[in-house]
């Protein structure tokens, strides 16, 4: 079952929603820039993103009542959050190394 | 070849029928936000056309000529690659072209049937030939039919065309999501008498065909059209296609869970459409991942910047809409407030907006570029190309200004009439005449009159935009095959 959102706290599930997926996008995108320009300092800035999104998915758990089996759904998005950028960062390196290898023309 | 000037002969069989169904969906485009600004009008002023065209037809007209619109856009751009990607000649094009009459001819019907009559009893004469009275799938039943059989026609066309030439990852996909295109159409088409078994098929049209099936059609297209536009390698495209579908279905398919929290359905529905859409962002997020990826390697160098911009303006997009927008009111905590409010709406505007109209319209710029004759589109444009980068601002300015002032709108009802008056009759009236509500769609509707001067300038650009122009685009489109 669920517990409601109270009314004080509609403000905070939207910006804390918000903020989750803002964050992870801003992981993500700094996280790639960084290993794209082999720079540590952003992807300082990427960790910090993803410290942002883990705190604001913290405060919506609270202002949401995700309690019992609904702080699995939670602890399933902080390691989705944090991996899934590291695995299509592998993906994207993969692919674009058999394109190196590879001298067919593009659409081949 | 001529170059600079519309010219039939530059286009293959599949890409004359294409720009037949493009057409036809910016005629729909155009109507959708007509019809939408009408009903704007009526929130701000509700006496406006009182029992001439009354908002509950207007709103349904808004929201079906989308829906067809963009089917439309989508049939086209498959029509369109179809002959480059399966190396030979459309199978079945004279049915085909049969098969856009019927369907155009269907849609215009239709439309006429709901403006002529727009109140009167619900029966089985009503539900076959006026309105099947299910919200966004209103057609009639003779038209539900209709539909089905131009989707089997669309189906033979690219099956048996892949079958005479080249099956492709591309081609494997997309034929495969054709079945599933016009077999879940199926699910919206007969009448329970339990409204939440109803229901329950009804949002498999719904969610199924906007999450599943739409999505893995527009990455066929997507995959497509990045080669054309970019050069993308086959391989890459392909590798990521499988990815996409691989992620979309994990969390999408159940995350229609979400629209099952208040129909009446048992309580684990809770815990299903919670957990998946919860995790329905994250193959969003992964993906900025390979965007940036792909900026940082490409450049993004292009002989198509229109139609490159709409592919960006896609991605943010998308992002925006179905991500962030989706999230912030999907749990059943929350949405317990929100379903049905503008909330919805404000979600709906950017992530329809965001996935869908702007993939059609980066095809509707690959195709004016064919149809004149591969010319180049990417800088040094007549007038630097003010028509096309003023259409795409005012659109995306019009849009966002909508969803936001949705927004606004969506939050002041979930908070007066659903929390502090408990969904009662007197609580949704108290709602609607909140300034706060009464602010934000008279907002709405100046970001509507945005959107719409945007569209008219980006027909006014497609129409115009390479003529006379004589260089010639990177020949990606030749290879792609």
């Amino acid at each position: 079952m669920i517990e409601p959102v109270a009314p004080e706290d509609f403000q905070r599930v939207f910006a804390t929603a918000a903020a989750t997926v803002l964050g992870g996008a801003g992981y993500a995108g700094l996280f790639a820039w960084a290993r794209l320009k082999n720079r540590r300092l952003w992807l300082v800035g990427a960790y910090m993103c993803y410290a942002a999104s883990a705190a604001a998915m913290l405060l919506l758990t609270r202002a949401a009542h995700l309690n019992g089996a609904w702080q699995g759904v939670v602890v399933l998005m902080l390691v989705g959050y944090l991996l899934a950028p590291h695995g299509i960062w592998h993906l994207c390196v993969a692919s674009h190394r058999l394109e190196r290898n590879s001298r067919a023309p593009p659409g081949d | 070849m001529r170059t600079g000037i519309i010219d039939g002969a530059n286009l293959n069989g599949g890409q004359q029928l294409a720009v037949k169904y493009f057409s036809v969906a910016l005629v729909l485009f155009l109507v959708q936000m007509l019809f939408g600004l009408l009903a704007a009008i009526q929130f701000v002023r509700p006496d406006f056309l009182y029992n001439v065209l009354d908002f509950n037809v207007n709103r349904m007209v808004h929201i079906d000529a989308m829906v067809v619109w963009m089917l439309y856009g989508f049939v086209g751009a498959v029509y369109w690659l179809l002959e480059e990607e399966s190396g030979t000649r459309v199978v079945g094009l004279a049915v085909g072209n049969l098969a856009f009459w019927v369907l155009t001819v269907a849609v215009a019907i239709v439309v006429v049937v709901y403006l002529w009559v727009q109140t009167g009893p619900g029966n089985d004469l009503t539900r076959w030939f006026v309105n099947e009275g299910r919200e966004y799938l209103e057609a009639p039943r003779w038209a539900d039919f209709g539909i089905v059989a131009v989707l089997g026609v669309f189906f033979y066309n690219v099956a048996a065309t892949f079958s005479r030439g080249r099956w492709s990852g591309i081609a494997g996909v997309l034929t495969l999501d054709l079945v599933a295109l016009a077999g879940l159409y199926c699910a919206g088409m007969f009448y329970l008498t339990n409204i939440t078994a109803d229901q329950y098929w009804w949002w498999w049209v719904i969610h199924l065909w906007v999450e599943a099936t739409w999505e893995v059609l527009v990455g066929c297209i997507m995959a497509w059209g990045l080669m054309h536009v970019l050069g993308v390698r086959r391989r890459i495209v392909e590798t990521w296609l499988y990815i996409e579908v691989a992620l979309m279905f994990g969390s999408g398919i159940l995350g229609l869970g979400h629209h099952y929290f208040w129909i009446g359905t048992p309580d684990y529905w809770f815990s299903i459409g919670g957990f998946f859409s919860a995790l329905e962002p994250i193959p969003l997020v992964a993906m900025v991942v390979h965007s940036v990826y792909d900026a940082g390697v490409r450049k993004l160098r292009n002989g198509n910047h229109p139609a490159l911009a709409w592919i960006i303006a896609h991605t943010f997009g998308n992002f925006l809409g179905a991500g962030v927008w989706g999230f912030m009111h999907t749990l059943p905590q929350i949405n317990l407030y929100t379903h049905g409010t503008q909330w919805t709406a404000s979600h709906g505007h950017l992530a329809f907006f965001g996935a869908y109209a702007t993939i059609n319209i980066a095809f509707f710029y690959i195709a004016m570029q064919t149809w004149r004759g591969n010319i180049w589109l990417g800088s040094g444009l007549a007038g630097e190309g003010w028509k096309w980068k003023g259409a795409l601002a005012l659109i995306n300015l019009g849009v966002i200004g909508m969803t936001v002032a949705l927004l606004i709108a969506g939050y002041e009802q979930s908070f007066i009439e659903r929390a502090m008056e408990g969904s009662t009759w007197r609580g949704y009236f108290a709602g609607q005449m909140h300034p706060w509500f009464q602010q934000a769609m008279a907002w709405r509707l100046v970001f509507g009159v945005v959107t719409l001067a945007g569209a008219l300038l980006l027909v006014w650009d497609l129409l115009t935009i390479g003529v006379g122009e004589t260089r010639r685009a990177p020949q990606f489109a030749a290879e792609a095959g």
